[in-house]
């Protein structure tokens, strides 16, 4: 262990001193059997039941049969994920589609939609609070404190929506960044009135203390919501148009099962985040839509236009790759 | 014999479990916020001999020495350099004052924006950090040169390297060290925010990412305690290092060995 400690070390100290500039990109680069651009990918995650297709395409060979070796790499939120993806430190990321197409209307970069990843269904993204809490609907958030995973985000958006519903303004609130490992202890100890949540967090501060949800955000309008896909820019994309078509192929396969069997999702999810088997085996799933809907996907930028997140209207079609035949 | 100094070290660490143990089984501390320090340490056991997590901890070593080695690199020489000539020094002195004070953890976003992989992220931002306490000490240990042993040395016609060489780089040496040890401890915690903050491939910071987006506070801890067990054996080992290179120095300086 010491020993490759240090061989990478002197590694990066002599790629750092001797190169200034340029990737210093470990894939291959040359050209395979299949006629890929390039065989390695790097793909940037998030710890979270979105990315399940990814490990059970890992897991089942699904990269290896059209000659990729896919590098997952951890990142902490898509705020971190696209810059990385903007500098060429990951080639393709799971992205939110409120943080891409943010980043798209702020040209950052051009983002392509290679496939969709997740989508919302009822109790996946809901509001709680304290079992003890006087809090019991949502009116009575009226001048509380929500923690929301970050400010500007799909979470502003989705509670902005149901307090709206509820003849609430958004205004009325005070909206807390946190992340989400954060806010269960935060509402426990009383500093925040309310947190908006996903699994398993959801599951364990229900169990674990007792609280109580008093919203699912993602209905009426937000129902369905479509909430991330993998995203790559369009200089990759046009650099390697067969290695992100092998991509797509691999991902929609395991998509497919991700959606079809919730135990194939269970056990990758422990394999990639710390959570407990009993956890995973109990907490609500979104689905793994395979198929990339222009129609859908434009519904999250109409409504981040509505609430004021985008400034003007954005057509998503040309965002999106088409599915290699 | 044991040193006396760490039989306290030991009382006060255990001293310090038992208390956190009896607040979370009076219930004065949530402990499904907190869980138990006897929870914490049977995992931290656990992570001693889980795998994942022993290469976690290789990463975190890999980036933190890279990080480390390239600071001392670029900061000894740049610390001699404006050390023998003040007046540079007073040029630049300002910049320095100026750009020590940011936090290395804020650039992240910044370098992740700019740098082509994730092992250069972190190394920059690493080095950033690291390479002040090395470059401060560096420049006090020049100042702190004897004029007398400077001035004998010219006497007798020696040159300005030669002074150098001869007198104020070994007089500066055990300063520079202080440095690398402050810069040491620095570097590992900068490692460990920047894996907490940008990812990664793996790192102690990335495990703790995994092991709170799985909703266990015990993990996030216990990877924690590691951080801080690798910091404490680190900063031991350079202290003895400075002990056994530079005694003659912690005699002069009346420092109790």
């Amino acid at each position: 262990m010491r020993r490759i400690g240090r061989r990478s070390a002197i590694g990066l100290v002599v790629a750092l001193t001797l190169t200034g500039c340029g990737g210093a990109n470990t894939s291959t680069e040359s050209g395979t059997g299949n006629g890929l651009e390039k065989t390695t990918l790097t793909v940037g995650v998030l710890p979270i039941a979105d990315v399940a297709a990814l490990f059970i395409a890992q897991q089942r060979g699904f990269f290896k049969a059209e000659g990729l070796t896919v590098n997952p790499q951890i990142v902490a939120s898509t705020v971190v994920a696209i810059p990385k993806l903007v500098s060429g430190a990951v080639d393709i990321t799971l992205g939110n589609y409120f943080s891409v197409l943010s980043a798209q209307e702020k040209q950052m970069a051009k983002f392509r939609i290679l496939a969709d990843t997740f989508q919302a269904k009822p109790d996946v993204f809901d509001i709680v609070v304290k079992g003890d809490s006087p809090i019991k609907s949502v009116k009575d958030l009226k001048g509380k404190k929500i923690s929301v995973a970050s400010l500007n985000s799909i979470g502003t958006l989705a509670v902005d929506s149901t307090l709206r519903v509820n003849g609430l303004d958004p205004k009325d609130v005070q909206y807390v960044p946190m992340a989400f490992p954060d806010a269960p202890g935060k509402l426990a100890a009383g500093q925040t009135d309310a947190a908006w949540l996903t699994e398993p967090f959801l599951t364990g501060v229900q169990k674990d203390m007792g609280a109580r949800k008093i919203a699912d955000t993602m209905t009426g309008a937000m129902a369905d919501f479509p909430i991330a896909g993998w995203t790559t820019t369009d200089s990759v994309l046009q650099k390697y148009p067969k290695t992100m078509a092998a991509f797509q192929r691999a991902i929609v396969k395991a998509q497919q099962i991700a959606d079809s069997d919730r135990e194939a999702v269970e056990k990758v999810l422990p394999s990639y985040t710390k959570i407990t088997p009993e956890a995973a085996s109990v907490i609500t799933l979104g689905s793994y839509p395979s198929s990339l809907n222009p129609t859908r996907i434009q519904r999250v930028a109409d409504i981040m236009l509505e609430y004021g997140y985008l400034k003007s209207k954005m057509d998503v079609t040309p965002l999106l790759v088409p599915m290699p035949q | 014999m044991i040193d006396p100094r760490v039989v306290r070290g030991v009382v006060g660490v255990a001293g310090l479990l038992a208390v956190a143990e009896a607040a979370g089984r009076a219930g004065l501390m949530d402990t499904r916020i907190m869980p138990l320090a006897s929870t914490v340490v049977a995992r931290a056991a656990g992570l001693a001999v889980d795998g994942e997590f022993l290469q976690d901890v290789s990463a975190t070593l890999g980036v933190w020495a890279a990080g480390l080695v390239v600071a001392i690199l670029l900061a000894v020489p740049v610390g001699v350099l404006l050390g023998s000539l003040p007046r540079v020094e007073a040029a630049v002195r300002p910049l320095i004052e100026f750009l020590r004070p940011i936090p290395s953890v804020a650039l992240i976003p910044l370098v992740a924006l700019i740098a082509a992989s994730d092992a250069r992220v972190k190394v920059t931002v690493i080095v950033y950090a690291a390479c002040w306490p090395v470059l401060v000490n560096t420049m006090y240990g020049l100042h702190d040169v004897d004029p007398v042993a400077k001035d004998t040395l010219r006497a007798f016609g020696f040159g300005r390297l030669a002074v150098l060489l001869r007198v104020a780089l070994p007089s500066a040496a055990p300063f520079v060290l202080t440095g690398v040890r402050l810069a040491a401890s620095v570097a590992l915690v900068v490692a460990v925010s920047a894996e907490l903050l940008a990812g990664g491939a793996g790192g102690i910071g990335v495990y703790i990412i995994k092991a709170g987006s799985g909703y266990r506070v015990d993990l996030m801890v216990a990877a924690a305690v590691w951080a801080g067990l690798i910091g404490l054996a680190v900063n031991a080992l350079l202290v003895r290092a400075e002990r056994v290179l530079f005694r003659w120095h912690a005699a002069r300086a009346g420092v109790a060995a």
